[in-house]
């Protein structure tokens, strides 16, 4: 359902024409190089980097627990088990086993991770990863938002902070129901009423008190319904896909082999219908979106941490296998960065089958967005307990995803009311970029 | 709103009761108007027209009880030909607990952490805890309670801004948050380096920062939860860092701000003895930071701006007003009620918000008119609540959390925002426009309660006007809604489209 609401320059004021759209998802960027994307894969909770990303058949077994490693497609590299269809796609990607960071409290760690700083009192709030990305390589006129997340995402951490609400996160709760609120309550020819009065009622209140807060108060409502007028809302409708692009994605509603009713996830399958929308955004040029997996429990293993790790292992491994492999088809693989990361690692240590928060060294993976492939970069001790090798920060990290992006970290932002400049990534200490991914 | 309906039944008795401390908030106000007149007359400024009863109102409930008044309080304070019906309707605000608790909501914002540990049901402990502290305390005492809050997290809400995660809230952020709210002061950055345009040192911040040492638990997370918050004297800046539990620090015994001797017990704690010396009456800071917070909250912009950052290089734009305030609010104890009071019965306070006259930038600058503000995320949700009711289970809204803890999650994303700078974009606007917790049924509740069988055009917009936007309509948005009835077919139904337009409308969103 387009709405026409045009008529009366609302919508038109706002730039919007629905004449621009061409009745497809894809919007091929027109000239040049097709600016770079990034999905973040945000594993809430904490993954056990040992069951996924960094298993240690030869430690003891108390440590290197239940699960094998099995080759990948790049000789020497080996993987948890229950990642099959991944071990098929590592050429593309970069295992990184040598985070060691600083926080190993779930909701520090998560906004450490998302924003790069610590200091949380202090005058400046920080923006996310997304926020950061959307401001430099969103483009302001879109209609889109340059930022969305997908599922129950760390709230206090997904924040556009200083930067402002035009980077602020547009939430998807539930890929399957689609984007939340998009849709008027009555009919268009309603909604295209109200929103006629409403601008007239304006009209006298802005030529009376003249407030830079009216005028941007109503330029949100403008690109709101710009938004709702727009065919590119569609990017956010997953009934549009063929039903065998949904399913490979992994069924919906079918918890993967082995998966108890305790991942503690949202309906089985939501991620890989999230990861599908993720791809439909990106495709019809959103820069940033976050897909997270594990609203509540999720990754966060201190029990069962077997049968919960593979449960949710063998659904990220369909979901995530399937996007890597639909964007390569799309032709979208090189110029998107698809980050799988949580906040921190697990202890090496299971106890009463259960394994406890671990930040001093833990595994993200990094696939596509251009980088060299095929690599594993840092290196743990025998118990996966300490970064042995290449020990990476999370500035380091984030310098790296924003070097892959093409965006300067080191490039300061001026929050209002702050005098000094805020550099993307912290620089107060030494800041090392991953050069071997570029 | 029931509460402020009990506020206005209060106001005969209460503006007697109150008039103890009336001549004192009298005088001050008539010395805020002559700095400021004053200073605009010297400057050739012509100060804005009074703001008139409808906008006075809705500012004023804003500000102290954060919410819109309804229809029905709008209409008997429209009606009411007393001449002095603004000093008690302040008096009856001030005297209702609903101040406490804005204030409070305010307050919990700026303190506690949106990362605590099990934050909605904490904060909101907090916020209680507060609210009756602003409601009958004075602020010297209640910033004592807050610096020195100690005990278990189940048995003094007190605690809750302490903690983090499952943490002790770090020394630094510590430091930052005892500086910025309550000596008015950023040292934050000068954490790492010293200030390039003040006096402030590394020295002054660790010295600052070393006072928080005492509450850690070095490598024992979690700890907090048996033994709650306390002050370990064994803990120093030294003793954290062998920890491991904050790296790049200077070394400084606890130090108060600008050197002050330390004058501790050795039985006290370190922050006991700083909440003694910050409340003195003779501490240079803290009477000042609350007068320039207060003056901010209530006019959108401090005498000294940034609000939280009053140091030489940002010198105060009516220096003299600042410290009368700050003089006047120590002297009466720390009473943040007849500082209040005595704002908000200033005709600074009360003038329009619109903009006239040659130079409109000036005028605003100097105080010359009000400026406008935008409304938070809490009192957004309070007002829509005032105005339609109890929220509707929506889809796409997760009510788990509470309806108005859920609002205030997705509208606000800084705890501390610029008063005027809005905030909204996309998200919020679809959820405002399209969302049915308050456009669907509520709405329609509304305007089916106003546009009954017979009424008029004029009689529905009338009443529609002072429920949404607490005011009469005009001429033009009368004959605006007679046209639109002949467009949606039916009083009702045009009913229904005018309460979602108002709701929409710039007026609604903003205090102006």
């Amino acid at each position: 359902m387009d709405l026409n609401l045009d008529r009366r320059g609302f919508v038109t004021a706002a730039g919007a024409t629905l004449s621009g759209w061409l009745g497809r998802v894809a919007a091929a960027a027109p000239d040049g190089p097709r600016p770079k994307a990034c999905i973040l894969l945000w594993m809430a909770g904490g993954p056990s980097h040992i069951d996924t990303f960094d298993p240690k058949p030869e430690a003891p077994a108390d440590v290197r627990g239940e699960f094998r490693p099995i080759d990948t497609a790049v000789p020497g590299v080996r993987i948890s088990e229950h990642f099959p269809r991944f071990a098929k796609l590592t050429r593309h990607a970069a295992v990184l086993r040598g985070m060691s960071t600083l926080e190993s409290d779930h909701k520090l760690a998560t906004y450490h991770l998302h924003t790069g700083y610590q200091n949380r009192a202090g005058v400046v709030a920080f923006p996310s990863l997304g926020a950061i990305v959307a401001k430099e390589l969103g483009k302001r006129d879109a209609p889109l938002p340059n930022f969305v997340s997908i599922g129950r995402g760390p709230q206090e951490a997904l924040t556009a902070g200083f930067l402002g609400p035009d980077h602020q996160p547009l939430a998807v709760t539930d890929p399957v129901r689609g984007l939340d609120f998009i849709a008027p309550a009555g009919s268009p020819e309603q909604f295209g009423r109200q929103v006629d009065l409403a601008r007239q009622l304006d009209g006298a209140f802005h030529d009376q008190y003249r407030s830079a807060a009216g005028t941007a108060h109503r330029t949100a409502v403008d690109r709101a319904v710009r938004l709702m007028n727009d065919g590119q809302k569609r990017a956010f409708d997953l009934s549009l896909e063929p039903d065998a692009v949904r399913a490979a994605y992994g069924q919906l509603g079918r918890a993967a082999a082995g998966a108890d009713a305790k991942t503690g996830g949202g309906q089985p399958g939501g991620f890989g219908q999230g990861c599908l929308m993720a791809r439909r955004l990106v495709e019809a040029g959103v820069p940033f979106v976050e897909v997270v997996m594990g609203d509540g429990v999720g990754w966060d293993t201190h029990r069962d941490n077997f049968p919960r790790t593979r449960a949710l292992s063998a659904e990220c491994d369909i979901a995530m296998s399937a996007l890597v492999e639909d964007l390569r088809g799309r032709g979208l693989l090189d110029t998107t960065l698809v980050v799988w990361m949580g906040e921190f690692g697990r202890t090496p240590q299971c106890t009463g089958g259960g394994r406890n928060h671990w930040a001093r060294a833990w595994s993200s993976v990094l696939v596509g967005g251009g980088i060299k492939g095929g690599q594993v970069i840092g290196r743990t001790d025998r118990d996966a307990a300490a970064v042995a090798d290449r020990p990476i920060s999370v500035p380091d990290f984030l310098a790296t995803v924003c070097t892959i992006l093409g965006i300067d970290h080191k490039k300061s932002n001026r929050p209002p009311g702050v005098d000094r400049p805020i550099p993307i990534v912290d620089t107060s200490k030494e800041v090392r970029v991953l050069s071997e991914l570029l | 709103m029931r509460r402020l309906t009990l506020a206005l039944a209060f106001v005969a008795s209460v503006g007697r009761a109150a008039a103890a401390g009336k001549p004192a908030a009298t005088e001050l106000a008539a010395l805020i108007d002559r700095h400021v007149e004053t200073r605009l007359a010297a400057e050739g400024v012509r100060p804005a027209d009074p703001a008139d009863d409808a906008e006075f109102l809705r500012r004023v409930s804003l500000d102290l009880h954060g919410v819109v008044p309804t229809a029905e309080q709008a209409a008997r304070f429209l009606a009411d030909p007393a001449p002095d019906k603004r000093t008690r309707l302040v008096d009856a605000l001030l005297a209702d607990p609903r101040y406490g608790e804005h204030l409070a909501d305010v307050w919990q914002g700026y303190l506690v952490s949106p990362l605590a540990d099990d934050y909605r049901v904490r904060a909101d402990r907090f916020r209680q805890w507060l609210a009756g502290r602003f409601n009958t305390a004075t602020w010297d005492r209640t910033a004592t309670d807050i610096l020195t809050a100690a005990g278990k997290l189940d048995e003094n809400p007190g605690v809750v801004y302490l903690v983090e995660g499952r943490l002790p809230r770090g020394v630094p952020d510590l430091a930052d948050l005892a500086s910025r709210y309550f000596l008015g002061v950023r040292l934050s950055c000068a954490q790492c380096h010293d200030h390039p345009f003040t006096a402030w040192t590394q020295q002054d911040f660790w010295g600052m920062a070393a006072i928080f040492t005492q509450v850690q638990t070095p490598g024992r997370p979690k700890l907090v939860y048996q033994i709650g918050v306390r002050d370990d004297p064994a803990l120093t800046l030294a003793s954290l860092q062998a920890a491991g539990t904050i790296d790049g620090f200077l070394a400084r015994p606890p130090t108060f701000l600008g050197g002050a001797e330390w004058k501790a017990d050795k039985g006290t704690t370190n922050r006991a003895a700083l909440a003694a010396w910050l409340t003195a009456p003779e501490n240079p800071y803290f009477a000042r930071a609350m007068a320039n917070r207060t003056w901010w909250r209530l006019f959108g912009r401090g005498l000294v701006n940034p609000v939280d950052d009053m140091h030489a290089g940002h010198p105060a734009s009516h220096p003299e007003l600042l410290d009368l305030l700050a003089r006047r609010f120590a002297a009466s104890g720390f009473d943040l009620k007849a500082l209040t009071r005595a704002v908000v019965s200033s005709r600074a306070y009360q003038r329009t918000s619109r903009p006239g006259g040659d130079d409109p930038a000036k005028q605003a600058a100097l105080f010359g008119r009000m400026s406008v503000k935008v409304l938070s995320a809490g009192q957004l949700y309070d007002s829509l609540v005032a105005v339609l009711g109890a929220p509707a289970p929506t889809p796409g809204v997760d009510p788990r959390a509470g309806a108005r803890f859920e609002f205030v999650q997705f509208f606000s994303d800084d705890g501390d925002p610029d008063p005027t700078a809005y905030r909204r974009g996309i998200p919020h606007l679809l959820r405002l426009m399209n969302a049915g917790q308050f456009a669907g049924r509520p709405l329609a509740a509304l305007a089916a309660r106003i546009a009954t069988p017979g009424r008029s055009a004029d009689e529905v917009a009338g009443d529609l006007f002072l429920a949404v936007l607490s005011r009469r309509p005009t001429a033009d948005e009368r004959r605006l809604f007679q046209a639109h009835v002949g467009r949606a077919g039916s009083l009702d139904a045009a009913a229904r489209e005018l309460a979602w337009a108002l709701l929409l409308t710039s007026e609604f969103s903003l205090n102006h």
